[in-house]
């Protein structure tokens, strides 16, 4: 990023104070806007009539009852969040591995099933599908809620890990696939020993970036009343009309996940770097 | 990866093409056996387009309207996130790093949360405080049927114009953040040498920007916007959960009408893909043009 201290419209860039060096001003003027919006937004509310109660918020976090924890339905919902999201994971990967395969086989069928099933995803909004899902596939095949929202959610962002897996796989040089035909290496033992090993090292990021893609999309599910954490938001201010503490808990309750997990994935992507040159 | 002689079927094809056709035949056995669907195309076929008595021509029904209220609401939230996007997007890449501040911190903050709660709570503060603000129930009560008129045309039935502003607004600040993303890689994948030699010349920064910088960049931004604008046009779905009647929440209500499950998610997916492919195909055309024109002129 393009910084420097010097205004650009000086003809030559003169020596900045040490004061100018740190971000003092623009910090206090960040912070000075800042508590204005949020003022605002008190002020606003005020005069709404809304009476602001974050004290009541807690106890739908967590209970402590004889000494005993005791999660509250938003804690639940995030569990239930993290429970969806990791299944979905699960068949996200696999469902994109085998369109991946199937993309770059040698078979027009395959190819064709594959290009039918990224176009008709990536045309449809996730909403429709989970209610196709919901509607439609789970009565034919008797599938329960939750393994409805899993399947949705997996076959959507199964199409983004397709791409994902087949640019993977196709980073690596003709020349592997060559030198290992040479040796007499089947197809599958080509992929196994030569192939995904150094394709892993590209589709390892944009796949931990698809895990908080994933997480965000999990909220859809509460169309379709899974408890997750969106649902339980929902319920809970259904009870006690608290919408923007709610509402505001539950978005920091997401944020939290997804900047966290955003932060794991730099760690992960500097170990990375550092095992090759 | 192509064969060489014609349509050669090897092992995989009869392997995919047999499982195909097992899951066509298990779930046709279970839709019309088990589940003992009636199938009624005609009652949906009447919900897209129905015969008027009265003004003896064919009207559209409900979900048409739904499908038109979506068309506008895309248009629409396209152009303002338009705007909202590249002045933040701007912002991001400024000198100024209180601008840099707050774009990013807008950025990042919608880009971590689901759609789904970012647009139910600015939706909520939308509506409780900014909407009664503009009055529009109230500019509509006293406009003439003109404006009435051209009103419906651009943003759907006046009694719901209030409804379409606060979804249309709150899903433009929702895919700004995106096309802010979208335009800082733009500015900043232009070479530092162009920023360099115009300052060289003496260019004010503003007129840098205008005459250097961003006929260049628009040029690299314009096939990932068209992209976001798809996006867009799927993401207006989830405002159907906020009781804005496009095109889901019309089908939701034909489905309470009349049962026909299968048939109406069956026809929304068709409108939802139509407009999409669609739309995605006309852009890879162009974008091909664009890149022929640019390489022959």
């Amino acid at each position: 990023m393009s910084t420097s201290s010097a205004p650009a419209s000086a003809s030559a860039p003169a020596r900045p104070s040490p004061l100018k060096r740190l971000p003092i001003v623009e910090t206090l003027q960040f912070a000075i806007l800042s508590g204005a919006l949020i003022w605002l937004g008190m002020r606003g509310a005020d005069a709404m009539g809304y009476r602001w109660q974050w004290y009541r918020v807690p106890q739908y976090i967590y209970k402590v009852i004889d000494g005993e924890l005791i999660w509250g339905p938003l804690m639940r919902g995030l569990f239930v969040t993290i429970e969806l999201s990791l299944w979905s994971l699960v068949f996200t990967v696999l469902i994109g591995f085998v369109a991946a395969l199937l993309r770059l086989s040698n078979s027009l069928v395959g190819r064709g099933v594959a290009r039918v099933y990224l176009e008709l995803i990536r045309n449809t909004p996730l909403l429709v599908q989970l209610f196709l899902f919901f509607y439609i596939l789970a009565p034919i095949l008797g599938i329960d809620r939750f393994w409805t929202g899993v399947l949705a959610l997996a076959f959507f962002e199964g199409a983004h890990a397709m791409e994902i897996f087949r640019a993977g796989i196709l980073s690596v040089q003709r020349g592997q696939w060559e030198a290992a035909n040479s040796l007499g290496l089947t197809t599958v033992d080509t992929y196994r020993f030569i192939v995904v090993p150094q394709a892993l090292r590209l589709v390892l990021p944009p796949l931990t970036s698809l895990i908080i893609t994933l997480i965000k999309h999990s909220a859809i599910v509460s169309a379709i009343a899974i408890a997750d954490l969106t649902t339980e938001g929902r319920n809970t201010i259904a009870h006690t009309f608290l919408s923007f503490e709610i509402w505001f808990t539950v978005a920091g309750m997401y944020l939290v996940l997804t900047v966290s997990l955003s932060i794991a994935v730099g760690f992960l992507e500097n170990h990375l770097k550092k095992g090759y040159r | 990866m192509a064969t060489k002689k014609g349509l050669r079927l090897n092992w995989l094809d009869f392997l995919v093409l047999s499982l195909i056709a097992t899951a066509i035949i298990f779930i046709a056995y279970r839709v019309n056996v088990v589940l003992k669907y009636e199938w009624g195309w005609q009652s949906t076929l009447g919900y897209i387009i129905r015969y008027d008595e009265e003004l003896e021509s064919w009207v559209p029904n409900l979900l048409m309207h739904g499908f038109f209220t979506t068309i506008r609401l895309s248009i629409w939230s396209s152009v303002l996130a338009a705007v909202i996007g590249v002045v933040l997007g701007l912002c991001r890449t400024s000198h100024n790093l209180f601008l840099r501040m707050v774009a990013r911190a807008y950025v990042e903050l919608i880009r971590n949360i689901p759609p789904l709660v970012f647009l139910f709570i600015f939706y909520f503060f939308l509506s409780s405080q900014i909407m009664p603000l503009f009055n529009l129930d109230g500019l509509m009560r006293d406009a003439s049927p003109t404006t009435h008129s051209i009103v419906a045309f651009l943003f759907g039935p006046p009694k719901l114009l209030n409804n379409f502003v606060g979804g249309m607004i709150a899903l433009a600040m929702f895919e700004a953040a995106y096309v802010a993303e979208i335009v800082r890689a733009g500015v900043q994948s232009i070479d530092k040498g162009q920023w360099e030699a115009a300052n060289a010349i003496g260019i004010s920064r503003l007129d840098v920007l205008r005459f250097v910088i961003l006929p260049q960049a628009i040029k690299r931004v314009v096939p990932p916007l068209a992209n976001q604008f798809i996006s867009l046009i799927k993401d207006s779905s989830i405002i159907s959960l906020i009781s804005i009647q496009e095109l889901t929440f019309m089908a939701q209500d034909v489905i309470i009408a009349t049962h026909r499950l299968f048939e109406v998610w069956i026809v929304t997916a068709l409108f939802y893909f139509v407009i999409c492919f669609g739309f995605s195909l006309a852009f890879s055309r162009l974008e091909r043009r664009m890149q022929i024109d640019s390489e022959t002129s």
